[in-house]
C-alpha cells in the first residue's frame, strides 16, 4: 500500500522533472509535480488510500529530510561571517515583520467570512 | 592494540551509513529532548543540524562526504514536496471559499516580505551579490536556489539563508502570532508557510491539519509566484 502511494509521488515528480527540462526551466521539478498531482486529485475528486498513506508518512518526516541540506551551513561559515550583521539583521527583522504582517492581514480579511458563516 | 582501534574508528566514520546514522540519531535525540522539555530552541531542524555539524567537525569529516552519504534523504525531499498536494487538496473546499483573502494576502504579503528584506539588507550595507541572494529567502530552497542564480546571487548561499529564515520562523513565529492574537489556523498557516516555507509548514502541520494545509498552499503559491515574478521584477528595476 505504502509502496504504491510512493510510486505515484515519484512518478509525478519525474513528470515534473521532464516538464521542467522541456518547457519551464524557472520552476523546479518537485513544484511542477506538486501542481500536477493537485490537478490530478481535482480531476479524480478524491485521494486514494495508498497515496494518502504515503503522503502522510513522508510529511511526518519532513523536518528530518531537511537536516542534510541544513548542515551545508558549515561550508559557508566564512562568507556569512563577513557580512554577518547585515545578513542577520535583515533576515530576522524582515521575517518577524512580514510574519506579523501576513498573519494579521489574513486574520483581518477572514473576519467578514467568519461572520457570514455564523449567520443562519 | 591502539592501532587497531584507530583503523576500526576510521572505517566506522567513513562508512556510507555513518552520515545517515548520525542524522537519524541526532534527530531522534532532539525530538525526545523536545518532548520532555518543550524548549523552543530545540527546533528539530536547527538542533539536529548543530549536533550533526558538531559530530562532523570532531570526526574531521567534510560536508561533501556527509552530503554523499545522506543522498537518500535528500532524494526523498522531492516526493515529500509533491506529497504536499494531498493536504492541500483535502482542504481545498475551505480554501476555495476563502479565495479572495488568500489571494490578497499572498500578493500584498509576498511583495512586502521580499521588498523588506532587500531594503533592510541594502540599508545595513550588504553588497549586491548578498542582496540578490537574500531576495528569494522566503521560498523553498530548490526555487530559491534557482531564482538566486538567475538574478545574480549564489545558489548554495541562498539555501543557507532560506534555512536560517525557516528556523527563525519556526522558533519565533508561533509565539509572535500568539502575541498578536492571530489564532485562526488559516491565518497562522498562511503566515508560517509564506514566510518560513517548508520549515514553517512542518511547524504548521504540527499545530493541526488545517493550519498545515494553508501553510502548504501559501508555500507553494509563494514559491511559484517568486519563481515567475522576482526575476521579472529584478530585470525591470536594475
Amino acid at each position: 500500500m505504502l509502496l504504491r502511494g510512493l510510486t505515484w509521488l515519484v512518478l509525478f515528480q519525474l513528470l515534473g522533472t521532464a516538464l521542467n527540462h522541456l518547457f519551464i526551466p524557472v520552476l523546479p521539478g518537485p513544484i511542477i509535480g506538486l501542481l500536477l498531482l493537485l490537478v490530478y486529485l481535482l480531476v479524480c475528486g478524491q485521494v486514494s488510500e495508498p497515496l494518502n498513506e504515503a503522503a502522510k508518512g513522508l510529511l511526518r518526516y519532513l523536518p528530518l529530510l531537511l537536516v542534510p541540506p541544513a548542515v551545508g551551513v558549515m561550508v559557508y561559515a566564512a562568507d556569512i561571517a563577513a557580512d554577518f550583521w547585515a545578513i542577520a539583521g535583515a533576515l530576522v527583522l524582515s521575517l518577524l515583520i512580514s510574519m506579523a504582517f501576513v498573519g494579521v492581514l489574513m486574520q483581518r480579511l477572514l473576519k467578514p467570512h467568519a461572520n457570514r458563516e455564523e449567520r443562519p | 592494540m591502539s592501532v587497531e582501534w584507530q583503523s576500526a574508528l576510521q572505517s566506522v566514520i567513513h562508512h556510507p551509513l555513518f552520515g545517515i546514522g548520525i542524522t537519524l540519531g541526532a534527530y531522534q535525540l532532539v525530538l525526545a529532548g523536545y518532548e520532555k522539555t518543550r524548549w523552543i530552541f530545540l527546533q528539530p531542524v536547527l538542533a539536529s543540524m548543530l549536533l550533526v555539524i558538531g559530530v562532523l567537525v570532531s570526526c574531521g569529516l567534510t560536508y561533501d562526504e556527509y552530503r554523499k552519504s545522506t543522498d537518500i534523504l535528500s532524494i526523498l525531499l522531492g516526493p515529500a514536496t509533491v506529497a504536499l498536494a494531498v493536504p492541500l487538496f483535502l482542504n481545498l473546499r475551505r480554501i476555495r471559499q476563502l479565495f479572495w483573502p488568500i489571494f490578497t494576502t499572498l500578493v500584498i504579503g509576498g511583495v512586502f516580505a521580499t521588498g523588506l528584506v532587500v531594503l533592510l539588507a541594502w540599508w545595513f550595507g550588504a553588497e549586491h551579490m548578498v542582496l540578490m541572494t537574500l531576495a528569494p529567502k522566503s521560498v523553498t530552497s530548490p526555487i530559491a536556489m534557482l531564482v538566486a542564480e538567475q538574478i545574480g546571487g549564489v545558489a548554495a548561499l541562498a539555501a543557507v539563508f532560506v534555512l536560517i529564515t525557516g528556523v527563525i520562523g519556526a522558533i519565533f513565529g508561533p509565539p509572535l502570532l500568539n502575541l498578536l492574537k492571530v489564532h485562526s489556523p488559516e491565518a497562522r498557516g498562511m503566515a508560517l508557510g509564506m514566510t518560513a516555507h517548508a520549515v514553517g509548514t512542518s511547524v504548521a502541520l504540527h499545530e493541526g491539519e488545517e493550519a498545515g494545509a494553508f501553510a502548504a498552499l501559501a508555500m507553494s503559491l509563494m514559491g511559484v509566484g517568486t519563481a515567475v515574478f522576482l526575476p521579472l521584477a529584478v530585470t525591470l528595476v536594475v
